[in-house]
């Protein structure tokens, strides 16, 4: 049935790319841009109170947010189209069961750590997904507006558009994004030389959110080690939390900002040195730069450069008008 | 006014400096953001474009992002300007008339060897066209990039139908824009169209050529300059006195002008000999070759 999917440009994605185009053109609005727009939120995760599960098999947060994303991902097709000229097919639609890290069909892992602090050592259990940032480099150059982050914070990637060239990826100081070859619109046009899958990462339960539900990790955690909620209040939480233990905030400042606030009672210094970073297994670099911010003066300039324009075409005509061109100005325009 | 005809020299000013700043301002930054545009894409370290010497920055999208703002801003202020200063002077001589869809027919006809060219004005009928085409195109990137660079700048989570719209159509115009951009470049290598290429590096081109082939043009110039010199010095720039062949045919006039210029331009240069003289001898050159009815 999913392998049929494949075969055909589906209805779903016809529909889309129509309301893409037909957004274009003026004449509709994309479901998705009638996103319930729910006031900015984000999500608290107590490093202080997460035990990473050791009871279970898998952590209850990536064991739900496995559940429910089941099935979202079709079958690739077989055998996947080989990129050209280079060859990197990325394939976990074997392997979905990996929980350990990020992947295509896990969008959550817990990562665990151990730090020496005051001479001892330490367990820290640190569940890691997409941070959605204020200002994610992953949605705001996605060629086709693929990813894109809402006004309640939650940054979505529409995996009917994306091509999976894992741009998105490349740009995101953690390497969130997860490719699955074999699968997406690219498959449709130029499977060899354009596109390379779709690329998958956690979306903050975006439908749940938009019926005022909580993400399914946060209403899942046993130890209440996440929260969700207004930003406002989730960022006062944090601090005050923070406070109290004279504890430290990640995700604050980081990538110039998230909609996810880790507390822990351990430098994020520390952590992160236990930290070794692997695919799919970010590290914690504290203070870690947005890097599109290097732009945005050059962004400034360019949103400025329309009245630079029609500022120097009126020093030219006032420079003309005023060096004695009255007369020419006022009749040569036939047939310049 | 920059367009003059330079009797001695042999040359007429087709572009004054102002208009070739406009131009190559507009057409080096939008090459640049034709080139950076393309980076943005996935496509340079799949491609090996990164293993090429001097293009190793290509596959890191920030930095082509950088140097794609860095040539919008000269694009987009070089457009701005062009529309204003132009528009507000009510210059309409690459604006489009009546009969120009039918004109560039024929033209092309000519060009494929079916028939003779009309007499032109300083610009061609499908040149004006062009230039709609263009300028709309660029108006489209303007403005869908503009949207791209305040939603990147200030507002991620902008309305997504507003991000849509802005994307595809900066898609869709930059695929236009290329074809634009090939347009462009295939008409210069049209032979009868070779001699206006000196014109848009030097701002001058033979006055030969602009006898055979833009008579109106010249028609034009002529009448100007005896408005503003109605007592021409001789030895410097002079009137022109040709009888500009407005109502005359122009045949094959580009290929067969190029032909006849070495000996118009030796003529012309030998000595600050009348244009009319010029003319003729232009015109007995080109009656050699193809050129009729001049």
């Amino acid at each position: 049935m999913e392998k049929q999917k494949e075969k055909g440009i589906s209805r779903r994605v016809f529909l889309k790319v129509s309301a893409g185009l037909a957004a274009v053109a003026g004449l509709s609005t994309p479901k998705a841009a009638q996103a319930d727009s729910n006031r900015r939120q984000a999500t608290l995760i107590d490093l202080t109170l997460c035990n990473g599960c050791t009871d279970r098999e898998i952590p209850a947060c990536v064991s739900v947010c496995k559940t429910i994303n089941k099935g979202k991902i079709p079958a690739p097709v077989s055998p996947i189209p080989e990129p050209w000229p280079r060859k990197n097919i990325e394939d976990w639609y074997a392997r979905q069961e990996v929980a350990d890290r990020l992947t295509p069909y896990n969008f959550i892992y817990v990562q665990k750590v151990e730090v020496d602090t005051n001479g001892k050592k330490k367990e820290i259990f640190i569940p890691r997904r997409c941070m959605h940032c204020d200002n994610p480099a992953c949605a705001t150059i996605c060629p086709f507006s693929s990813n894109h982050k809402y006004e309640n914070g939650a940054v979505v990637i529409d995996q009917e558009t994306c091509f999976g060239g894992a741009k998105c990826k490349a740009v995101c100081p953690w390497q969130i994004p997860q490719r699955q070859s074999g699968v997406g619109i690219y498959l449709h046009i130029l499977p060899h030389f354009m596109g390379n899958g779709v690329m998958y990462k956690c979306d903050l339960c975006v439908e749940r959110l938009q019926a005022s539900q909580k993400p399914a990790c946060v209403e899942a955690c046993p130890q209440n080690a996440m929260i969700h909620g207004a930003r406002r209040d989730i960022y006062a939480l944090a601090e005050e939390r923070a406070g109290k233990i004279q504890g430290f905030i990640y995700g604050k400042r980081e990538n110039g900002g998230t909609a996810t606030l880790y507390v822990s009672d351990v430098p994020f210094e520390l952590i992160n040195k236990t930290m070794k970073k692997e695919p799919g297994r970010p590290d914690m670099a504290v203070g870690v730069q947005r890097r599109m911010a290097e732009t945005d003066g050059l962004g400034k300039a360019t949103l400025a450069a329309p009245v630079l324009g029609v500022m120097a075409a009126g020093i030219g005509l006032f420079w003309k008008w005023f060096s004695g061109g009255k007369d020419e100005m006022k009749g040569e325009g036939e047939n310049k | 006014m920059s367009e003059k005809i330079l009797s001695e020299k042999g040359l007429v000013v087709r572009h004054g400096v102002l208009e070739l700043m406009e131009h190559w301002s507009i057409a080096l930054s939008g090459l640049i953001l034709l080139l950076t545009g393309m980076f943005q894409m996935p496509m340079a370290s799949r491609y090996y474009i990164t293993s090429l010497p001097g293009l190793t920055w290509s596959g890191d999208y920030i930095v082509s992002l950088y140097v794609h703002y860095a040539a919008s801003v000269v694009f987009i202020a070089a457009s701005c300007f062009h529309l204003f200063y132009h528009g507000i002077q009510g210059e309409k001589g690459l604006i489009p008339q009546k009969g120009d869809v039918k004109a560039s027919i024929i033209v092309v006809k000519s060009f494929l060897g079916m028939g003779p060219e009309p007499p032109f004005h300083k610009y061609l009928p499908e040149q004006r066209l062009a230039y709609v085409g263009m300028a709309s195109v660029i108006i489209l990137l303007i403005i869908s990039g503009l949207i791209k660079v305040y939603k990147n700048v200030y507002a991620p989570d902008m309305n997504y139908t507003v991000v849509l719209w802005a994307t595809w159509m900066h898609n869709i115009s930059f695929i236009l824009f290329i074809l634009a951009f090939l347009g462009h470049m295939g008409a210069i290598l049209l032979k009868p169209n070779r001699p206006m290429v000196r014109g848009i590096f030097t701002g001058r081109v033979r006055l030969d050529y602009a006898l055979h082939r833009h008579p109106l043009w010249i028609k034009d110039l002529e009448r100007m300059q005896k408005k503003e010199n109605p007592e021409p010095k001789k030895e410097t720039e002079q009137p022109v006195s040709v009888e500009a062949p407005a109502e005359k045919e122009v045949a094959e006039s580009g290929g067969a002008a190029c032909g006849a210029s070495g000996v118009a331009e030796s003529k012309v240069e030998s000595g600050a000999a009348p244009v009319a003289e010029k003319a003729e001898t232009a015109t007995a050159a080109s009656d050699d070759s193809t050129v009729k009815n001049l």
